[in-house]
């Protein structure tokens, strides 16, 4: 009954919003100047409604009830790439008129076989980041509805492609910023009515952390996917019928054995009030000894600032080299509007991040049990029914979950777009049929994908795809704007050794042997070191070879800023109106890029 | 003679239309010469300004998880009953970076403005630069109409 109280007006209100931007807009000029007269303020909000995804807005405080405050370094880094990205990557980028990266590629190199190997990325990356986007969207549906885990993320998956097929990405920046007030405000009133409701005994709770070791209450916790507890001396359940059948029983409730316990998926369990808590084996309990410290110890390690900093690198780092962020870049008018976006973002993110940490504490004391079952990414949206059983408790969890619903939908659209554009238009060109065609295979691929993905952590799979886009696309589009000796095999050579490096080192972290130590930490969080290896990758390949003649004036030109004087004395009005004073080349050839890719799209 | 419309395309449209990919050839991108110092002078100063907002961003963020490390009193210390080590990720990261970011940007802004009026040598300037920029503009607008 929430769901369709609460998600349905999201949905329809974007779906709507879609199929009246089809109507209002009926060529892809329309389109594109209309986007670009975006002022500064409006797109920031637009650029950060694209970029709070479910991971922002539930990942967050799920980590922190799991890992521990350190969890709140998460969103400093995402924060902090938007500073990295105003420095060196906002005003250049726009200015090179490139939409995407595999665009910006082309035109700055001069290389197809890299605009490919940048497409192929651009998939890696979308996948690392839409597989948890979908996977949360079905914990959290499956959560509030007690459906199975596998609707939800159907659900999720028809939803998106349908919004994307009926063309609702073309509702423009306006719909995005819409979004991203209303996820700020669905974020932080809850947030205050929480502090407010919970009362001073959680509350003083919340900042005193203390091991998870007995049940407040009688809890029942629905195991959706198979794990393995440790069960403790005195560990008792209330028996009713679903609960393992052998074991003595008295007055309904009956002691488990101790040891390790096999908990078959679909199993509901209910644990009485005051017994012992399980472990889950192999993860930390919420608020044991190391939650409470503010730097990240991966499986205490015991190396909490090589944890920390290969986080924040990677997620700093990566944040210029997403695809669906980079687009949205180009909606502003000129290089310095963009340079001004980016800062404003800065901004409003920082307004947004000061918030997942008062869910994560109160989630700590009030929830701690979903650990159990590896779905703390649900912490946010079961909170207001543990403060409040009545009918505000429940207004209160539709709430969330239209914005958690929200966050999903604004990042999967922008994603599955980008994903499915980088397939049909630099892998496999062809035309808008094909882009549909594109879109659902995409959706059913990440559908497929995210369906054994449920005991993943959101968190770690974006990490992930930050560090991607940190090893491959920020060394691009760092050196491509301001390293001129940069050449196109140096730069092959570069993406593929950052790509290869990373999702080998991934792929060994989930597939490869038991690691411990401070290897475990740079093998599942490779960034501090496939980003350098990057980067030197791409400066002795170029070193080796020559740069193009003309690659001096493609970098300088990233450079010049577009309201400026024409260095050429005025002459009579055609010989003005032949040379364009923004753009030293003539019209034809500005932004070929950007007419090219909406062409595609558009028709 | 029978009415009939034929599209006439010479072969090699034809051969482009069927390769469904209406791709021009791409083409190096150029710099009038005349630009070419104004443009130095551009990518240097940003350039220097980039270094130091980069070393001033990566202060804060490595050094603020070094500090705690180093400091892990900062845990028992209460203000108000929260950790300081708590509050120390999120009241102090985020408003730096604001200020960061604020700073960063009118630093851009003002090398832009500071070469658009004393152009550095080497160019030879004439007209006023605020009828001609704003020429520019306009410009600039109706080419994005006619993309």
């Amino acid at each position: 009954m929430i769901v369709a109280f609460a998600v349905a007006p999201v949905v329809l209100v974007t779906m709507l919003i879609g199929l009246r931007g089809v109507a209002a807009m009926r060529t892809t000029s329309d389109f594109l100047v209309a986007s670009r007269r975006v002022s500064p303020l409006l797109n920031s909000a637009a650029v950060s409604g694209e970029y709070l995804s479910a991971a922002s807005f539930l990942g967050v405080a799920g980590l922190v009830v799991k890992d521990g405050i350190g969890s709140l370094w998460y969103p400093v880094g995402f924060t902090a790439g938007y500073i990295a990205m105003l420095v060196l990557v906002a005003a250049p980028m726009r200015r090179s008129g490139a939409l995407t990266v595999p665009d910006f590629a082309e035109a700055r190199l001069g290389s197809a076989a890299l605009r490919r190997l940048a497409a192929v990325v651009v998939l890696v990356i979308g996948a690392l980041y839409l597989v948890p986007q979908f996977r949360t969207a079905g914990l959290v549906l499956s959560v509030v509805t007690e459906t199975p885990y596998w609707v939800g993320v159907v659900l999720a998956g028809v939803v998106v492609s349908a919004t994307l097929a009926l063309g609702g990405m073309r509702a423009a920046t306006y719909v995005q910023a819409f979004q991203f007030v209303f996820k700020l405000v669905l974020f932080i009133i809850p947030a205050v009515w929480l502090l407010i409701q919970v009362g001073p005994q959680v509350r003083s709770e919340a900042v005193q952390p203390a091991e998870f070791t007995h049940f407040r209450d009688d809890t029942t916790v629905t195991f959706r996917v198979g794990a393995t507890l440790d069960v403790p001396h005195g560990t008792e359940i209330l028996e009713d019928g679903s609960a393992r059948p052998e074991g003595g029983a008295g007055h309904g409730v009956r002691e488990l054995d101790p040891g390790a316990w096999e908990v078959p998926p679909g199993t509901t369990v209910t644990f009485a009030e005051g017994t012992r808590v399980p472990e889950v084996r192999g993860e930390a309990v919420p608020g044991a000894d190391g939650w409470q410290r503010p730097l990240l110890d991966f499986h205490d390690a015991g190396f909490p600032l090589l944890g920390t900093w290969a986080v924040l690198i990677a997620t700093m780092l990566g944040t210029m080299g997403l695809p669906h962020v980079i687009m949205r870049f180009h909606t502003s008018p000129d290089g310095r509007a963009a340079r001004r976006t980016a800062a404003f973002t800065v901004a409003l993110l920082s307004v947004f991040y000061l918030f997942p940490g008062i869910y994560g504490v109160l989630g700590r004391v009030l929830v701690p049990h979903l650990y159990l079952t590896g779905a703390t990414d649900s912490a946010v949206v079961a909170l207001p029914a543990q403060v409040d059983d009545g009918t505000t408790g429940t207004v209160f969890t539709g709430l969330l979950t239209a914005g958690a619903f929200a966050a999903f939908l604004a990042t999967s659209l922008g994603l599955l777009l980008v994903v499915s554009g980088a397939i049909s238009h630099d892998l496999v060109p062809g035309g808008l049929r094909q882009l549909r065609f594109a879109v659902l295979g995409a959706a059913a691929v990440v559908v497929l994908l995210a369906l054994p993905a449920a005991g993943f952590d959101a968190g770690t799979l974006v990490t992930w795809g930050f560090t991607v886009a940190a090893s491959t696309f920020c060394p691009l589009l760092v050196l491509g704007i301001w390293w001129r000796r940069l050449t196109a095999a140096g730069a092959l050579a570069g993406v593929a050794a950052g790509l290869v490096s990373t999702v080998g080192s991934f792929l060994v972290s989930v597939a490869g042997p038991e690691l411990h130590g401070w290897v475990a930490i740079l093998v599942a969080q490779p960034a501090p070191w496939s980003v350098p290896v990057a980067f030197l990758t791409m400066v002795v390949v170029s070193r080796m070879g020559r740069p193009a003649p003309w690659a001096t004036a493609a970098m300088l030109r990233l450079h010049l800023h577009e309201h400026r004087q024409s260095p050429f004395p005025a002459r009579h009005q055609s010989d003005t109106a032949a040379r364009d004073l923004g753009h030293s080349s003539w019209p034809a050839r500005r932004s070929s890029a950007v007419r090219r890719m909406t062409r595609r799209l558009g028709r | 003679m029978t009415g009939r419309r034929v599209a006439v395309t010479s072969p090699q449209t034809r051969l482009a239309h069927a390769r469904r990919r209406y791709r021009g050839p791409w083409r190096p991108t150029t710099l009038d010469p005349a630009e070419m110092p104004r443009a130095i002078a551009l990518y240097r100063a940003g350039r220097r300004r980039a270094v130091t907002a980069l070393a001033a961003l990566g202060t804060l963020i490595l050094g603020l998880p070094l500090a705690l490390r180093l400091l892990p009193g900062l845990d028992d210390v209460r203000v108000a009953g929260v950790p300081v080590s708590w509050a120390a990720i999120v009241l102090v990261p985020f408003p730096a970076m604001v200020v960061l970011a604020f700073w960063h940007l009118r630093r851009a802004e003002r090398i832009e403005q500071q070469l658009y009026r004393e152009p550095p040598d080497g160019t030879e300037e004439s007209g006023t630069s605020g009828a001609s920029g704003a020429a520019g503009g306009t410009r600039d607008a109706g080419d994005g109409g006619r993309g």
